[in-house]
């Protein structure tokens, strides 16, 4: 069992969906980054996405773009997203990190030195954006064998017959995109998401995670209905941005900011919807 | 999966060699009286001995009688017997217990009914073999060279050998289409009936050296088993390594969507035709082949012709591409299209096609662009289309192309991404390619007419590199022509600052494809710099990354200031002022036909015209003062 199945396995026990938050390795700067991500999971983070930085972000919208520029501005590099992850890991054993990016920085580094180093520095799960199915055997083997989940994403466009092959191989959760289009735009349609959900439910017994334009406590707790995980990443780089000053650095308002806005999304799926809407 | 390659038909001791050489893996000896392939048990023991440990070798025959099985079973020792006739899967299991060889059983077909006729031969024969069926007037009961509906084979269950009218042209589509395990190659490599040329032979079927990538996908099936250097893609759209499709989930569907559909269309004549028509009366297909004599004069060595794509409606190349993906964005019942640009060529193009089909039009283009290529931003905008000046990265059309992704990604169901060059996921690449060719096969035609034979080199500029592919590819095949892309070296190779890819990158993926890319050791996608907004890509098309690495195109580079020279030279002398992309190749050519002997030919395909440059030479030039 991985970090990230015994989440959701005392997830299921204590009855409720969890929270997982996104942040950009390294934005806007190493040590605040590295402050950041250990003060995630005390505001209520279950599951951390750890962002790999990359320049060209074809699936993400305009806040988590400018997270990952700004964190390569300040000289992040596939060797510091893994270092933040080792140092996160000396603190933390049971906060499960699912590094999420694109394939170009995995294949520089070289795939199997790259699976190795996620794992030993303390990794559980890859969300690897542009490597469908069709495309990863090259890498899928190595990280299994490294015992890292592949998480895949399941989109309102995986129709019925693709479906089987989105879910095979697929392990920890299955992250399913709630709108078609790029992070942090439209929001989802409750209602629809959720006729989507349980059509992916039927073919797998994965916990689900649903992320894409989730901005709200309201949002987090209606999608918490019909999942057992709950993604919110551009809200919370967006937060980080607003933060920090004229020249994009770091402020003593980045750290509370972020968390602050973690507790209070956070809080939507630990109370009972009627005490959280008086 | 390897497909295996059977040689039919050999007949003499240097054809065998040949084969052998070529890397056949079975020779093919007929016992057929009719068959001009025809051989005796002594001729054919003599090449079964001179085979053995070489090669295997397979007795084809036609309804055999006991005697005959006797005599190629104990006098030939063959691997394998082929039977061509009627035989019954009673008789087919009595020969193999006769002889103790394994057996193929031939079987014709030329409907799909007739591929279940092979399940009363399974766990008998050791392998089906599909061939053109004989029409009721030949003489032969098979291996007539008739090429037959290669889709019927699609509910094949089991896996098969293939014969037919196959050749290096076309077998890499036939493997593609059927996945037949093991070709029958025979007429196809033959000059007369019965008189197997070794050379043809040889081409046909010569290996490549491989790539330096140690990667099991090194060279794709067809490629590696058949040698043409024009087989690929494979079915996953892999050319080598290269191509593929690297595209979030939600983009996944669409483009097997799109790949099925363009197959459609593929294999409907009607669409081509309308095609055709649209090149001739829209377009102004063909365009001139044309003698540069007062460059030639000037260079002093080769002589040098222009491929005059510049005189195309919209003035330059990317209008074939668009009228076939627009077609195509009409034929799957898409409302809108979008585009990215660089130098907008491809923007005014398709703003152009949209105009004339009635289609609303969103182009991308990376706010640096929209600021050099004015002329091209109104053109645009008097042909109704919308213009989106892209602000992100370096605001070129990398940026332009990531927007134009993340708009296709959130407008799924009535978009069509109309791509502009050869590269991006799987069919992109293939699909642009081959609306793209018909530059190649007019300048083939074209040089035939006028100088009695095919060119001795060829040379175009590159960027994502479609230009180049459409002359390229249909000359591919021809070993002794040289070819060579041009790339954009900007302030220099060393400078930091330019956009030659292959000269200056290395293997990575972006925007749905593996390819040479510019990046940093981190992976992180570096900006590219030229003159020439249209080769202004840190990336080529993933078929040109193969190309160069199996030492078929030979890539070079133009600076900004060779261009520019060049682009001068060009207006001076022959009055045509080109577009500064091929500007790049013009500067390359005038160096190798300068060493170049009097009767050597070189093509040089004008991409476009320079009429959108005017501004930015006018600006460099007075920079330079």
């Amino acid at each position: 069992m991985t970090r990230i199945d015994k989440t959701f396995a005392a997830l299921k026990r204590e009855g409720r969906a969890g929270l997982v938050t996104f942040i950009t390795a390294g934005d806007p700067d190493y040590e605040t980054s590295l402050a950041l991500l250990k003060g995630l999971p005390a505001a209520g983070a279950d599951v951390i996405e750890l962002g790999m930085p990359f320049s060209d972000p074809m699936a993400d919208g305009p806040a988590i773009q400018a997270s990952s520029l700004r964190a390569l501005k300040a000289g992040q590099t596939m060797k510091k997203t893994l270092s933040l992850v080792r140092e996160f890991r000396n603190e933390d054993q049971t906060t499960p990190i699912v590094l999420m990016g694109y394939y170009n920085p995995i294949y520089i580094y070289a795939v199997d030195r790259f699976v190795r180093d996620a794992s030993e520095a303390g990794a559980d799960g890859l969300i690897i954006v542009d490597l469908p199915p069709e495309e990863d055997e090259e890498l899928r083997p190595a990280a299994v064998a490294a015992g890292l989940n592949l998480i895949r994403l399941a989109t309102p466009t995986t129709d019925a017959k693709r479906l089987p092959a989105v879910l095979a191989n697929t392990s920890g959760f299955v992250y399913y995109v709630s709108i078609a289009g790029i992070t942090g735009t439209a929001a989802p349609d409750v209602t629809s998401v959720g006729a989507h959900v349980e059509r992916i439910k039927a073919h797998t017994d994965l916990p689900i995670a649903i992320g894409f334009g989730v901005k709200s406590p309201e949002q987090v707790r209606d999608l918490a209905e019909v999942a057992e995980g709950v993604v919110v990443g551009s809200a919370l780089v967006a937060a980080i941005a607003e933060s920090l000053d004229a020249d994009g650095k770091a402020t003593g308002e980045t750290k509370p900011k972020l968390l602050g806005l973690v507790e209070h999304l956070s809080a939507a799926l630990r109370q009972p919807a009627e005490a959280a809407a008086v | 999966m390897t497909v295996k390659v059977k040689i039919c038909g050999v007949r003499t001791p240097a054809i065998l060699d040949a084969a052998v050489t070529a890397g056949a893996d079975l020779a093919g000896l007929v016992f057929f009286a009719k068959s001009p392939r025809n051989l005796t048990i002594e001729q054919a023991g003599a090449l079964a001995a001179a085979a053995r440990g070489r090669v295997g070798t397979v007795a084809v025959m036609v309804d055999p009688d006991d005697a005959l099985l006797e005599a190629v079973a104990g006098r030939v020792r063959p691997d394998i017997l082929q039977l061509h006739g009627n035989e019954t899967p009673e008789r087919v299991a009595a020969i193999k217990e006769r002889t103790g060889l394994s057996v193929f059983k031939a079987i014709s077909v030329c409907e799909s009914a007739d591929v279940a006729r092979a399940r009363a031969y399974a766990g008998i024969a050791d392998q089906i073999l599909f061939d053109a069926k004989a029409g009721p007037d030949a003489a032969l009961p098979g291996g007539n060279g008739v090429i037959f509906d290669w889709r019927i084979l699609a509910s094949a269950k089991q896996p098969f050998a293939l014969s037919g009218g196959l050749d290096a042209g076309n077998v890499a589509e036939a493997i593609a289409l059927t996945g037949a395990a093991l070709v029958d190659v025979s007429s196809g490599v033959e000059t007369a009936p019965g008189e197997k040329d070794a050379a043809s032979s040889r081409n046909s079927l010569r290996r490549h050296e491989r790539p330096p990538h140690n990667t099991p996908r090194l060279m794709s099936t067809v490629t590696d088993a058949l040698n043409t250097y024009r087989g690929g893609p494979d079915e996953q759209g892999h050319f080598g390594i290269y191509g593929g499709r690297f595209v979030a989930e939600t983009l996944m569907p669409l483009i097997l969507d799109l790949e099925r559909a363009y197959n459609d269309a593929k294999a409907d004549a009607s669409f081509q035709a309308e095609m055709d028509s649209h090149l001739a009366t829209y377009v102004g297909r063909p365009s001139p082949l044309y003698f540069a004599e007062r460059l030639t004069q000037h260079c002093g060595g080769a002589k040098i012709y222009f491929k005059r794509e510049d005189l195309n409606h919209t003035g330059a190349h990317k209008v074939n591409n668009v009228l076939g993906q627009i077609m195509l964005a009409l034929r799957m019942g898409k409302t809108r299209v979008i585009a990215e640009t660089g130098a907008a060529m491809h923007g005014v193009a398709t703003a152009t096609l949209c105009a004339k089909f009635g289609l609303p039009c969103v182009v991308y283009m990376g706010a640096v662009d929209v600021a050099r290529q004015k002329p091209n931003v109104l053109r645009m905008q008097m042909l109704g289309a919308e213009v989106r000046p892209v602000e992100s990265g370096s605001k070129t059309l990398k940026d332009a192309m990531n927007d134009a992704l993340r708009d296709w990604v959130a407008n799924v169901h009535d978009t069509f991404y109309c791509i502009g060059t050869v590269a991006g996921p799987h069919p992109y690449p293939a699909m642009v390619r081959d609306f793209r060719v018909v530059i190649g096969r007019e300048t083939r035609e074209q040089m035939l007419e006028a100088e009695g034979r095919l060119p001795d080199s060829l040379i175009a500029c590159i960027g994502g590199g479609s230009n180049a592919m459409g002359l390229f590819h249909p000359f591919l095949d021809e070993p002794e022509i040289e070819i060579y892309g041009v790339e954009a070296a900007g302030h220099g190779l060393d400078s930091g600052q330019h956009a030659a890819s292959i000269a200056g990158g290395k293997p990575g993926v972006l925007h749905g494809n593996r390819t040479y890319l510019l990046m940093d050791e981190d992976g992180q996608i570096e900006e590219a710099h030229s003159i020439s907004a249209g080769l202004d890509y840190p990336g080529i098309g993933p078929e040109h990354a193969w190309l160069n690495d199996v030492n078929r195109v030979k890539f070079l580079s133009a600076t900004d200031d060779e261009a520019v020279a060049a682009f001068q030279l060009c207006s001076k002398l022959e009055g045509i002022i080109p577009a500064l992309e091929p500007a790049h190749a013009l500067a390359r050519m005038f160096d190798i036909a300068a060493t170049k002997p009097k009767d050597h030919v070189m093509v040089i395909n004008l991409s476009g015209r320079g009429d959108k440059d005017l501004d930015s030479v006018a600006s460099y030039l007075s920079a330079r003062e």
